[in-house]
């Protein structure tokens, strides 16, 4: 969380002047980009919208698991790797507790909805408490040692997880099909929409509004904001660090869990190693937002799901994991800090 | 700072070791014992398949399947008394036999001295790495599930296949099951009599799945059936939308999937259902599996076809009655398709042994009698075993999934 990320302006510096070259070639990225889809949409309007459509909606998701590497990252600069983890039980929590009460599509709709609401609350708290609890466990006594031992902690918490999950479900179970979710809504420009990609960006854009408001305009966030500047200073303003950094766990946690609930219900199947890639990709687009920026993260997914869908139907799908990061490391190559990044505390 | 960044690294090459080596150590049926030289009376039976993930189920019930075959011999064969290890090739991480783990398997074989046949693997890519190492070893090597034809014969294989398996110049492997180039035929000749025209083959890139697609695509232009695409998927993609929205715009009237389960296959049946809810998805025997056929739904089960070399129970001579019967009585269950295929090759390794007589502890006199199994009456139906290790079985069965069950829908005689 650096000064990008909140809400009110910066402070105004006195800027510079710049030659039109170097504003063109700080945004060489954007420009790039929007080529790259000018293109598409040039060439094949209808399909290209497609693309956009599911790669938005299927971004949603990356978004919120992102959100809670750049979270963590920005307040105490680890790479939780468990995070991926995390999101996979909190499918596994929302899955077992519609399995457990036997909701399927053909319960009455106040049932659907209540059970999704029950789903997707249970599906935050645990996650989000595992995810406090690791930080508890695994990554507090280790604040002081050297920057790889937390790091290799926290690979260790993922196995851990990954074998959890194992236990669980060993083998890729269905989630019942409560939103119905290939249903089509309505289409636009001969592009149909779907019940799941409604249902994706209608769940994330309320949790993505709460956690700004959260980070940017509560004394919690003010703290979190101080601890991530600068924690000895925070310290000594009389926040107390550990309960600061806790709470982020917590958020990242939560976010991660309702990830879990909405990919679930959007793909109908859930699997123990959902998470590993789901955290690869989610990884990805937090670095590609620049990391420890909120903004930069949801960009990052969105921009990542695009990507993703367009590859696969252009370039086929065997080809998609290798563009998304050749594009990545054009990205780190021109800026490093990410396209929303800012330079970090260390410079 | 230099001396703490090698201790840093040190710790982590520790805890990857660490890992590997627990992952490493995951047989089912206690240690190997390396007791006994090539003179002793005392055999091992070694079994490598997937006992993790999606496959688990069917894994388990053709190690029960070996289980039921080694003790009705009473767990011994002439003089000689037979222990059976069962291993694991999959791991954790993965969900999935994986290339490490399967190689680690067949040296285990080949440095324990009492091995006198190794059972596996399940997944034809995961054989292509044991193989080579078991011949060298001089193992008899038997696969219950492995279609892939590049293995065992060189028409629909690729360059250099399959003698790049055999160091030796000598062959060590057989199956029992048919292979690919005869569930090709079967898979065509269903899709005709479904009445597809146009297909659209998707394939998981592996030994099997992408070697099966492939011959899909050959068989079917020779029977004037058109293929639009045959396309490599990524098994970690979260969903595949945008390649249904592919199939639809093709045009295509049906879908293969050349594949297994574990890289994805319910999720890409679902998807491809739900953008094209009426073309015909056809799927091979690597999803012919419960995780994948309970997992479908009412609307998408009535557009699935399978085939797998499995019969009709009622299509089995008596053998295999006996066998369900007993199968079920033991285990509490009914077994999954491949379960009389591991049945099957751990008889036949018996058999093979028995055959060698006073040899039965010399690894080469197993391998020959194993290839001179003539006209053997098996739960299968009658079969030999030709020059390349291949059974002459050719029956493939066709099934469609009703209400989370295979249901058997008839037999597919393929023209080869």
């Amino acid at each position: 969380m650096e000064a990008a990320s909140l809400p009110e302006p910066a402070p105004a510096r006195p800027e510079p002047s710049r030659s039109p070259r170097e504003i063109l070639s700080d945004n060489i990225l954007w420009v790039l980009l929007a080529a790259g889809l000018a293109y598409f949409l040039l060439t094949d309007f209808t399909q290209t919208l497609q693309d956009v459509k599911t790669g938005l909606s299927n971004g949603t998701i990356w978004a919120l698991i992102a959100l809670g590497y750049t979270l963590v990252y920005g307040i105490i600069e680890l790479i939780n790797f468990a995070h991926g983890e995390v999101f996979m039980i909190g499918s596994f929590v929302a899955v077992s507790i519609w399995q457990t009460f036997e909701v399927d599509s053909t319960s009455s709709v106040l049932v659907i909805i209540g059970s999704m609401f029950v789903g997707i609350a249970a599906a935050m708290l645990v996650s989000g408490s595992l995810n406090t609890m690791i930080e508890r466990v695994g990554y507090r006594p280790l604040r002081a040692a050297p920057r790889l031992a937390p790091l290799i902690t926290a690979i260790g918490m993922s196995f851990i997880l990954q074998n959890v999950g194992l236990l669980w479900r060993g083998t890729p179970d269905s989630s019942p099909d409560l939103i119905r979710s290939q249903e089509e809504v309505f289409t636009l420009l001969d592009v149909a929409v779907v019940r799941s990609d409604v249902f994706a960006v209608a769940i994330t854009i309320p949790l993505l509004l709460a956690l700004l408001w959260f980070v940017g305009s509560t004394r919690y966030g003010k703290a979190m904001r101080a601890t991530a500047q600068d924690p000895d200073a925070a310290r000594l303003m009389g926040i107390d660090v550990d309960r600061t950094i806790s709470l982020t766990f917590l958020l990242g946690g939560l976010l991660a869990g309702a990830a879990g609930m909405i990919y679930a219900l959007y793909n109908g199947t859930v699997q123990f190693n959902q998470g590993f890639t789901a955290g690869l990709i989610a990884f990805t687009a937090a670095v590609m937002g620049g990391i420890g920026n909120l903004t930069g993260a949801v960009a990052g997914g969105l921009i990542i799901g695009v990507i993703q869908a367009m590859s696969d139907t252009h370039a086929g799908q065997r080809w998609t994991p290798a563009i998304v990061f050749a594009i990545l490391i054009l990205i780190m190559v021109f800026r490093p800090q990410g396209l929303f990044g800012e330079e970090t505390r260390e410079g | 700072m230099r001396v703490r960044n090698v201790a840093a690294w040190g710790c982590l090459a520790a805890a990857l070791s660490f890992g590997v080596a627990a992952c490493g150590d995951d047989d089912e049926g206690g240690s190997a014992g390396g007791g006994g030289d090539s003179g002793s009376t005392s055999l091992t039976i070694y079994s490598s398949l997937p006992l993790q993930g999606d496959n688990r189920p069917q894994s388990e019930s053709v190690v029960n399947g070996i289980k039921l075959a080694i003790s009705e011999a009473g767990g011994k064969v002439g003089k000689y008394t037979i222990k059976y290890v069962s291993l694991d090739d999959s791991t954790p991480a993965t969900g999935k036999w994986e290339p490490g783990q399967v190689s680690a398997n067949a040296r285990k074989a080949a440095q324990d001295k009492s091995t006198i046949a190794y059972i596996g693997e399940f997944n034809s890519g995961a054989s292509a790495i044991s193989i080579p190492v078991l011949n060298e070893a001089g193992i008899l090597q038997v696969s219950p599930a492995n279609t892939y034809a590049g293995l065992t014969r060189s028409e629909g294989a690729d360059k250099g296949e399959p003698d790049k398996y055999y160091p030796s110049g000598k062959r060590n492997f057989g199956r029992v099951v048919p292979a690919d180039h005869i569930q090709a035929a079967a898979q065509v000749a269903y899709q005709k009599d479904e009445g597809c025209t146009s297909l659209y083959l998707f394939n998981d890139k592996e030994v099997y799945g992408k070697g099966l697609a492939d011959q899909v695509e050959e068989f079917a232009g020779g029977q004037g059936l058109k293929v639009v695409a045959n396309e490599g998927i990524d098994t970690k993609a979260a969903n595949f939308r945008a390649l249904a929205g592919k199939v639809k715009s093709s045009g295509a009237d049906c879908m293969f999937f050349g594949g297994i389960t574990q890289n994805k296959g319910v999720q890409l049946f679902k998807d491809v259902h739900a953008g094209n809810p009426d073309i015909k998805l056809f799927g091979p025997d690597g999803v012919a599996e419960s995780p994948f056929y309970t997992k479908l739904g009412k609307s998408l089960e009535e557009k699935t076809f399978i085939t797998v070399a499995t019969l009709d129970p009622k299509l089995y001579p008596k053998a295999a009655q006996k066998f369900f019967a007993d199968f079920k009585d033991r285990y509490g269950k009914d077994p999954e398709p491949y379960a009389i295929y591991g049945y099957e090759a751990a008889k036949v390794t018996l058999l093979a042994i028995q055959n060698a007589g006073d040899k039965g502890n010399d690894r080469q006199a197993v391998i020959d009698a194993f290839f001179n199994i003539k006209d053997r009456e098996s739960v299968l139906g009658t079969y030999s075993i030709d020059e390349n290790g291949d059974t002459t079985l050719s029956d493939y069965g066709a099934y469609t999934v009703k209400d989370g069950k295979l249901v058997f829908d008839k037999v597919l005689k393929a023209q080869t």
